[in-house]
């Protein structure tokens, strides 16, 4: 599902990856752990095509995201799902608005925005809350709606950035659990995180960055 | 359809969102818009006047005095079987001494002080319309100049030339305002499109991430564009239309220049769609220019 090749990226003269090498196969959950300013995010937004390396090769879904052209990148993300510890929900739209918003980019129909929305909710358990406002929610909730938008599009991929960042130990158990769940139904999950909760929780394959270079695996394999 | 009416409510969004914004920019390219109008409308009259001026060119082309009647035929034979000729009348010399003693009794007297009719007879000339150009009347008449018989060819030449001098003037200084302004006017809506792209830049680096196109993320404020500078273009006709009534209302009341009133015209139901169509086409070029520098199919 995503394989690194030799991939190196700087920000001027700050080295953000160097020579990064990894594979992660369809239907595997990785943990990619680090501090912050180890490289995590960079990676991410290589995989989505936000970024270009400066070295190497990116591979996502048997795409070379690399060599892509800027007016195929949407369609790339159509595939990929994204969840931020900010959520990034817009505050002016309902939940169920919020949600159904990567369907209508996409031109899909009102029936089967409608349709796909209320199950993706449901996956979330936020259903009842579809006509709310983001402000209305708790945090764990706002972040549920960002996992739920993440999901509409049944994604082969879901790309998660500190998603636990602004929530409390409770909520992050409930978050891990429903990305192991959206990981058995066969979607491809990466979460970047420093939270150690988080890897016990999910215990699964860890890829751990180090100002910008990625330390040998230990212990689990996904 | 549900893109479509998400495009169009996102638009309609941006504009109620940023409504005293909004406003300035419709009110700023009407202003802007109307100066141009102006000009144009100037220019539409005097092409109109020289239309009309052009149409009614007569050629007088006088005989000389000692011509014989026969020869007069020779030469109303020639001048009818010229294909630029459109119509014909001869004037004898006493047809002429009569006209000009209905056109000015009081002057009368001095031609009869002369003893002798000194007006030559003469044929009054209307070319076709293909041939009314300057340079064609021009060539016209130094042709039939040189019949024999024909003493001189006299028409109203001079001032339809300079009239035309004047139109041109005015089409290049109404080009060069036009382009200046319409400029302004690009600047004004790109100003304003600049300024709901930047209140909504976390919504659109959203749109982005979700895998929205380059035109999804564009369309709504090129619609915004192109609404701002049709509403522009409307009201600077519905401004130009008043000044246009107030305008006729104040000949007709001050008496000055009768009749003229009825003869400046406004833009035609056509034009004014066209104007729309070009404040329109504006509005979506300063749309453009502000997506451009904003850079938003970066990422």
């Amino acid at each position: 599902m995503i394989q690194l090749i030799h991939v190196s990226k700087r920000y001027d003269q700050r080295l953000a990856l160097f020579d990064v090498t990894l594979e992660i196969g369809k239907g595997g959950f990785v943990l990619l752990m680090g501090p912050s300013g180890a490289g995590k995010s960079t990676l991410l937004r290589l995989l989505i095509g936000a970024e270009r390396p400066d070295e190497g090769q990116v591979f996502v879904h048997e795409k070379n995201v690399t060599t892509l052209k800027q007016s195929d990148i949407p369609y790339l993300r159509r595939k990929v799902g994204m969840v931020f510890q900010d959520f990034r929900l817009l505050p002016k739209k309902s939940v169920f608005d919020n949600v159904a918003l990567p369907l209508l980019v996409q031109g899909v129909s009102a029936h089967d925005i409608g349709r796909k929305v209320t199950e993706s909710l449901r996956a979330v358990g936020i259903e009842h809350q579809r006509d709310q406002l983001p402000a209305g929610l708790s945090t764990g909730e706002q972040q549920r709606v960002c996992i739920a938008r993440a999901i509409v599009n049944s994604p082969v991929l879901l790309l998660a950035d500190e998603p636990t960042g602004n929530l409390d130990p409770a909520l992050t158990v409930e978050i891990i659990e429903l990305f192991k769940t959206i990981n058995a139904r066969g979607t491809t999950v990466v979460v970047a995180t420093h939270d150690p909760l988080v890897m016990a929780q999910a215990n699964q394959r860890v890829l751990t960055l180090s100002q910008g270079r990625l330390l040998p695996e230990q212990g689990v394999s996904a | 359809m549900k893109m479509l009416s998400y495009l169009l409510r996102e638009s309609w969004v941006n504009m109620w969102t940023n409504r005293m914004t909004t406003v300035v920019a419709i009110l700023t390219t009407a202003f802007t818009l109307a100066c141009v109008g102006i000009f144009l409308l100037l220019y539409v009259n005097l092409r109109v006047a020289a239309g009309w001026l052009q149409d009614d060119i007569k050629i007088m082309v006088y005989l000389d005095d000692r011509l014989a009647a026969d020869s007069i035929a020779t030469v109303e034979q020639q001048l009818r079987s010229d294909h630029a000729v459109a119509s014909l009348v001869f004037i004898s010399k006493e047809q002429a001494l009569g006209e000009f003693k209905a056109q000015f009794p009081s002057e009368s007297h001095l031609l009869e002080g002369l003893g002798q009719n000194p007006l030559p007879a003469s044929f009054v000339v209307v070319l076709s319309p293909s041939f009314r150009s300057s340079n064609l009347v021009k060539r016209w008449a130094e042709r039939v100049s040189r019949i024999t018989g024909v003493s001189k060819v006299d028409y109203n030449q001079d001032w339809i030339d300079a009239l035309a001098t004047v139109i041109r003037s005015i089409e290049l200084v109404a080009a060069g305002i036009g382009v200046i302004l319409s400029a302004a006017a690009v600047t004004i809506i790109a100003n304003t499109i600049r300024l709901t792209l930047f209140a909504r830049r976390d919504e659109i680096a959203i749109l982005r991430l979700i895998g929205a196109t380059t035109s999804f993320i564009r369309i709504p404020y090129l619609v915004e564009g192109a609404v701002l500078g049709a509403l522009g273009s409307a009201l600077s006709l519905a401004m130009l239309k008043l000044m246009y009534e107030l305008f006729r209302q104040e000949m007709r009341t001050t008496g000055r220049f009768a009749g003229l009133e009825n003869l400046i015209a406004f833009f035609p139901p056509s034009g004014c769609l066209a104007l729309i169509a070009v404040g329109m086409g504006l509005g979506v070029a300063g749309s453009f220019v502000s997506i451009r520098r904003f850079g938003e199919a970066r990422t």
